[in-house]
């Protein structure tokens, strides 16, 4: 996580949640260490805007106390569905992957404020890490047929590690890979091909998350091109609407509690 | 068994069960409530009005305010733990006068009675909060005596009675409205600590806070939350807190409000069979963010099963099992 000092809360609108009991549509792995889980709500997959989340619990009397909070990682406003993906490392995700489909699940959302692309932006690059990508899938969504170009760097262990390649590629996203298994996910190497890549056609705003490293590295390539730098940040939560104030991004000032990353992010500009 | 239209698929805004006519009123010393359901201090805020009719609750109650602006603790502030949660938040306030300004008028137009939780450092802080919101639009106070009380080296006031007594007589004296107690899970002397309540003036006691315990996760050899120790709540500790509802309510002469692991209209009926007067939900608010209204709805249900068609029956009416 970056350090609060360098986070900025982004102007815009409080998110307008609802909750559902609903239905799991869909529950499979994605690759070999994640899972998409898609569920019905014609309200989320209408109000979410890209890089909100939702929070996410089995409607079960023995299932995890706390809901997790989830990247909203593509919707669609059409079927009214909505697809999250996860990797099974707790008792709560653990619980997630055990739904069968029919299964019901409660969802509150869209929370969170989102990405924004400013007006004048012509080409965003993104730049993700592991399950971290699924936070930015949505803006490339967004962005298909606007004519803003979106470049997106995904970095993962290996090829088939990576989340969202198909979808960015469907979205007409120039895609990237950078892999452990290749060693080109290192900073070093991976600074070095994108100073190749983009300094004659330089982005005006990179949006990056799922990677401490690649936060510092897009700040540094922001300073070179003369962009600015969105983050979507991870959290514990409980409530995810501000309220419980367990989610904040990092230790204060001493008097003033630091930002809470579901109320104020989780997308956070990177100061310079 | 019954089987409640609140569990069948439904969004928010849909509407609700029609349910035979029950009083749920109840009676918290002189104020009456709509129904005994209201949230537990730190575990609601306005915002959830997107997503419940919070005008249905009993009462509404606000994060703990203190004097001064605070921080609270370090991250990592929550955990999951079997069946329950552990969290060290440490209760970030942006001080009274910025509370009275822009905090209370989000509670105040939910359209249910508000109950101010107030903190303090030390004694001469609870007086001064209470004193800077007793003009206010609100329908209670109460006194989170679960704070770390620095003039007693971090000890929480309920340790000491002197202390406690001291506050909450001042709150009393500078308070026109019912004062409650949130008395901290001390479980040898929470008979005492209510009565310490009740004579220093106190109009109800609210049983409990959440319990003190800690997570530790072996990978890393570090503990889970960056306070190292925090407060354990959920279902894991609902028996542990009707024992000591069930104690405060044999040994004050005052009502008590039950807290600890509600999360249905069930729980509401133990808590009420053991003595309390009315509820507060708090960490089932997370997973279900429209669970007190569906307990609420699910009252008039609970009481007919009960056999009675007055919630208020019900209160402290539970007796020891005999032999069958």
């Amino acid at each position: 996580m970056s350090s609060p000092a360098t986070l900025g809360v982004l102007a815009g609108e409080r998110p307008m949640p609802t909750w559902a009991r609903t239905q799991v549509l869909v529950n499979r792995p994605l690759t070999d260490r994640y899972r998409l889980l898609r569920f019905r709500s014609a309200t989320i997959a209408a109000r979410a805007e890209a890089g909100q989340f939702v929070m996410l619990s089995p409607a079960t009397e023995s299932g995890p106390v706390l809901p997790r909070p989830m990247a909203i990682y593509t919707r669609d406003a059409g079927s009214g569905s909505v697809d999250i993906v996860y990797g099974v490392v707790g008792s709560g995700t653990k619980a997630l992957a055990a739904l069968e489909p029919g299964a019901t699940v409660v969802v509150t959302g869209p929370l969170g404020r989102g990405f924004v692309v400013h007006e004048e932006t012509g080409h965003v690059l993104l730049i993700g890490r592991g399950v971290g990508i699924c936070a930015m899938t949505t803006v490339a969504q967004d962005l298909a047929g606007t004519g803003v170009r979106v470049s997106a760097v995904l970095s993962g262990r290996h090829e088939s590690a990576i989340i969202g390649a198909e979808v960015f590629r469907g979205c007409h996203g120039d895609v990237r890979l950078a892999t452990d298994a290749d060693e080109t996910s290192g900073v070093a190497v991976l600074r070095e091909r994108l100073h190749r890549g983009f300094d004659g056609d330089p982005p005006q705003q990179i949006l990056t998350s799922g990677s401490a490293r690649l936060t510092r590295m897009s700040g540094e390539l922001a300073a070179r091109w003369h962009a600015t730098v969105q983050v979507s940040i991870e959290a514990h939560m409980a409530c995810g609407l501000g309220y419980c104030h367990g989610c904040a991004a990092g230790d204060g000032d001493g008097t003033h509690e630091a930002p809470l990353v579901c109320r104020d992010g989780p997308v956070f500009r990177l100061r310079g | 068994m019954t089987t409640s239209i609140a569990d069948a698929p439904r969004e928010h805004g849909a509407p609700g069960p029609a349910a035979p006519w029950v009083d749920t009123r109840v009676e918290l010393g002189g104020l009456t409530l709509a129904n005994p359901v209201m949230p537990a201090s730190g575990c609601f805020g306005p915002e959830l009005a997107d997503l419940l009719p919070v005008e249905t609750l009993g009462a509404v109650v606000t994060k703990t305010v203190f004097a001064s602006a605070r921080p609270g603790n370090a991250t990592h502030r929550i955990t999951e733990v079997p069946n329950g949660m552990l969290n060290s938040v440490g209760i970030p306030s942006r001080g009274v006068a910025e509370f009275r300004r822009s905090g209370l008028g989000g509670y105040a137009a939910l359209d249910a009675p508000v109950v101010i939780s107030i903190g303090g450092l030390s004694t001469q802080e609870y007086w001064r909060v209470a004193e800077e919101l007793a003009d206010t639009e609100h329908a209670a106070f109460e006194i989170n005596v679960s704070c770390p009380n620095l003039e007693r080296g971090g000890q929480t006031l309920d340790t000491d009675p002197r202390a406690m007594s001291e506050v909450v007589a001042g709150v009393v004296a500078r308070s026109a409205k019912p004062v409650l107690v949130k008395l901290s899970p001390q479980l040898q002397t929470i008979g005492e600590a209510a009565k310490t309540a009740e004579d220093a003036g106190a109009t109800a006691v609210t049983v409990c806070n959440s319990f003190p315990g800690m997570a530790v996760n072996p990978d890393r050899r570090t503990s889970e939350l960056g306070n190292g120790m925090g407060g354990v709540s959920g279902p894991v500790v609902k028996p542990l807190a009707l024992r000591l509802v069930w104690l405060a309510a044999q040994a004050a002469g005052i009502p008590v409000v039950g807290c600890g692991g509600i999360r249905a209209a069930s729980d509401v009926a133990e808590f009420l069979l053991a003595g309390a007067t009315a509820v507060q939900i708090g960490t089932a608010n997370f997973a279900q963010p429209y669970v007190m209204a569906k307990v609420v709805e699910e009252l008039p249900a609970m009481a007919r099963r009960l056999g009675v068609d007055r919630i208020s029956d019900l209160i402290g009416t539970l007796t020891i099992r005999a032999e069958d």
